[in-house]
């Protein structure tokens, strides 16, 4: 039964790519209708998964008998996370039925987004290292098409090409790590890295864990390759806030998390972790406070929670920084998604050129402001609760500069989202828009989200439970609901947390008539503090060398025929050799 | 060099091979291109038969031959047929002037 329900969770959405595509962009409005219901039939399937939630394989797949058997685990890890991609890619593509509406191409649009939730949902649940490569390459290319969706943009086509060539980076981590971990265990399961963890070369280990952090601080744009995601915005809005907020970019923290047990003895790794989380988590909140783009400043605070899960993870709380997935998720998607629909209805991203859109779409206003203070993380939102638990479990567990640095970023984010609300919903009008209202479909999705930012902390219980119970590495302690909320409350970090965030608030209050009249741009912060410039390199480099190797792309069908023929003789050559 | 019936038959095979990859290397007519692919397959046909005969399979070895010809068949048919769209498309039949994928 389990089995049959992850064929469904990935086999849905990949149905009703194809159907889409089928239904032919003649037809705008079966295409809509497939689109939101083959999603929200996988969101469906993604929450049944959780009462079949085990640490067992599921479903094997006959491969090759030199591999084994190829499995797919819904344990805990996979079976929250697939729940959070189905579930918010059902209400993003929802959105999507009013915000592109008018659009053209719609067959590639529904198509890249149903297959991207397929792959998100495979990634988390398979357990083995092939096919968790194979879906992690399957998402980096939705992404990339994605954002080059409007490709008669050149800047969205340089933004799709950037995302793809450093999220490479990370793909040939992970395959360097998983190969490496292949020759050494004879295993690409999951589960034989854990259980011979501790009788492989601690040097080799150390080489598997370090490849897999590169991977995860390119796939989630950490620290140092953190540049790509602001320049994803070029997607279109519904996209941003599914692929880079809510899911795909929290699949480097799935993979520090999944692996956590198996690399947390090796020296220097969970130091390393908590200096990327730290290091993303405080440069990212510093440039969101300097930026005037609207979903630039979001994807800048994106990076930086992002950090604080990786944060999470390097001072040993798989649990918090799984919790903190789960909220950001939410209101982040909530916060893209309001600002999709401000974007929808006046038709610019610059916050120097909104101002007083308060009176004109207060429901826009109500949703994002439930998402801002998320954000900020004020209570009872969600963001309250799982940020204040990672800084409880940073003060406990990391130095003490590491923990005041991350409660001077909790300051920051309540700086800047503040800034970004009162850019957009007060003060004076600073340009004359045409407003439209937001669309029926926009406000049920923001409407459950809203709802998700308010209530999803309630499932912290539940979450653990899942985890602890499922994930038999990771040994995790049981705590409930209750006993969080209890522990939280009684703890000086959580009243230290809140006063630097109203600080945060207050100094927003004093410098807020700068941050429109005499904004000028940073030039540290604009170039990530000189980061652009190597992830430039990176770039241009990549771009460089396949520069040359485009002379053998002649187009002559004879040259071609040469190129097969060519290469046969070297197979047959190899072959023959080997067996001489 | 001893001239035994399966000698013949590989020198056959070999020369059909050699004159249908030559072809293809320097044709550039699209139906000229679909007819020298005839001509390498149908050496690979009669490599099956050799190949059955010198394994002792011979009822096998005629048999792949068998499905080759017909799955032959259809490929020169869809090629006659792409022929026809590119000299619509293109106006012409010269590969060397259909190099859309120039990268």
């Amino acid at each position: 039964m389990a089995g049959w329900l992850v064929v469904l969770v990935i086999g849905i959405p990949w149905l009703g790519a194809l159907l889409v595509w089928l239904a032919a962009d003649a037809r705008p409005r079966l295409q809509h209708f497939i689109a939101v219901l083959f999603s929200v039939a996988a969101g469906i399937v993604s929450l049944v998964l959780f009462s079949y939630a085990s640490s067992q394989a599921v479903l094997l797949v006959s491969f090759a008998p030199t591999f084994g058997d190829l499995t797919f685990v819904p344990d805990g890890l996979g079976v929250s996370l697939t729940a959070i991609s189905a579930v918010i890619g059902s209400l993003a593509v929802l959105f999507s039925v009013n915000y592109m509406h008018a659009e053209k191409q719609l067959g590639r649009y529904y198509f890249l987004v149903l297959f991207f939730i397929g792959a998100m949902n495979g990634l988390v649940l398979s357990g083995n290292f092939l096919f968790i490569f194979f879906f992690w390459e399957i998402t980096a290319l939705c992404s990339y098409a994605l954002i080059s969706f409007h490709n008669d943009d050149p800047k969205a086509v340089a933004g799709g090409m950037k995302a793809l060539i450093i999220t490479q980076v990370g793909g040939v981590g992970l395959l360097t790590g998983a190969l490496i971990a292949f020759v050494n265990t004879g295993s690409l399961q999951v589960s034989a890295l854990f259980s011979q963890a501790a009788e492989i070369p601690l040097n080799v280990l150390s080489v598997i864990a370090f490849s897999f952090l590169i991977a995860a601080a390119a796939k989630s744009a950490q620290f140092p390759f953190h540049t790509w995601l602001p320049d994803a915005m070029e997607a279109p809005t519904p996209v941003s806030a599914l692929i880079h907020a809510a899911t795909m970019v929290n699949a480097g923290v799935y993979l520090l998390a999944r692996f956590y047990p198996a690399f947390a003895p090796v020296p220097g790794w969970k130091t390393a972790v908590m200096l990327v989380g730290l290091i993303s988590a405080l440069t990212a909140a510093l440039m969101a406070c300097t930026t005037t783009d609207l979903k630039r400043t979001l994807a800048y605070s994106t990076v930086s929670q992002l950090g604080y899960m990786v944060y999470a993870i390097g001072v040993g709380s798989v649990t918090a920084a799984q919790f903190h997935l789960l909220s950001h998720s939410i209101f982040k998607a909530l916060l893209f998604l309001s600002a999709g629909a401000i974007i929808h209805s006046i038709g610019t991203r610059d916050m120097l050129r909104m101002g007083g859109l308060s009176a004109k779409m207060p429901f826009i206003r109500n949703t994002f402001i439930v998402g801002a203070l998320a954000l900020m993380g004020l209570p009872i939102l969600n963001g309250f609760w799982s940020k204040e638990l990672i800084l409880e479990m940073g003060f406990e567990h990391s130095p003490l500069w590491a923990y005041a640095l991350m409660l001077l970023g909790a300051g920051l984010t309540a700086f800047y989202t503040f800034r970004m609300a009162w850019l957009v919903f007060f003060g004076e009008q600073r340009a004359q828009h045409e407003v439209h209202a937001a669309g029926v479909a926009m406000k049920i999705s923001l409407g459950l989200l809203s709802f998700g930012a308010f209530t999803s902390w309630l499932v912290f219980g539940g979450l653990n439970n899942l985890l602890s119970r499922t994930l038999p590495f990771h040994k995790l302690e049981q705590e409930s609901t209750l006993d969080v909320v209890q522990a939280l409350l009684s703890a000086p970090t959580t009243w230290l947390a809140l006063l630097t965030i109203f600080l945060g608030c207050g100094v927003f209050w004093f410098v807020r008539k700068k941050s429109t009249l005499a904004y000028k741009p940073s030039l540290v912060l604009d170039s990530s503090f000189g980061l652009e410039s190597v992830n430039g390199w990176i770039v241009r480099s990549v771009q460089a060398f396949s520069k040359v190797f485009q002379i053998t792309q002649t187009g002559q069908l004879n040259w071609n025929i040469f190129g097969i023929v060519g290469a046969l003789l070297g197979i047959l050559l190899v072959l023959w050799w080997g067996a001489s | 060099m001893n001239l035994t019936p399966l000698n013949i038959v590989f020198w056959g095979v070999a020369g059909l091979f050699g004159v249908g990859l030559y072809g293809l290397l320097i044709t550039r007519n699209l139906i000229k291109v679909v007819m020298v692919l005839q001509i390498l397959v149908k050496a690979v046909v009669l490599a099956l038969v050799l190949g059955g005969k010198i394994s002792g399979n011979l009822g096998l070895g005629q048999s792949i031959a068998a499905t080759v010809i017909v799955v032959d068949t259809i490929v020169a048919v869809v090629g006659l047929a792409l022929a026809v769209q590119v000299r619509r498309r293109f106006g012409t039949l010269d590969v060397s002037e259909i190099d859309t994928l120039r990268g």
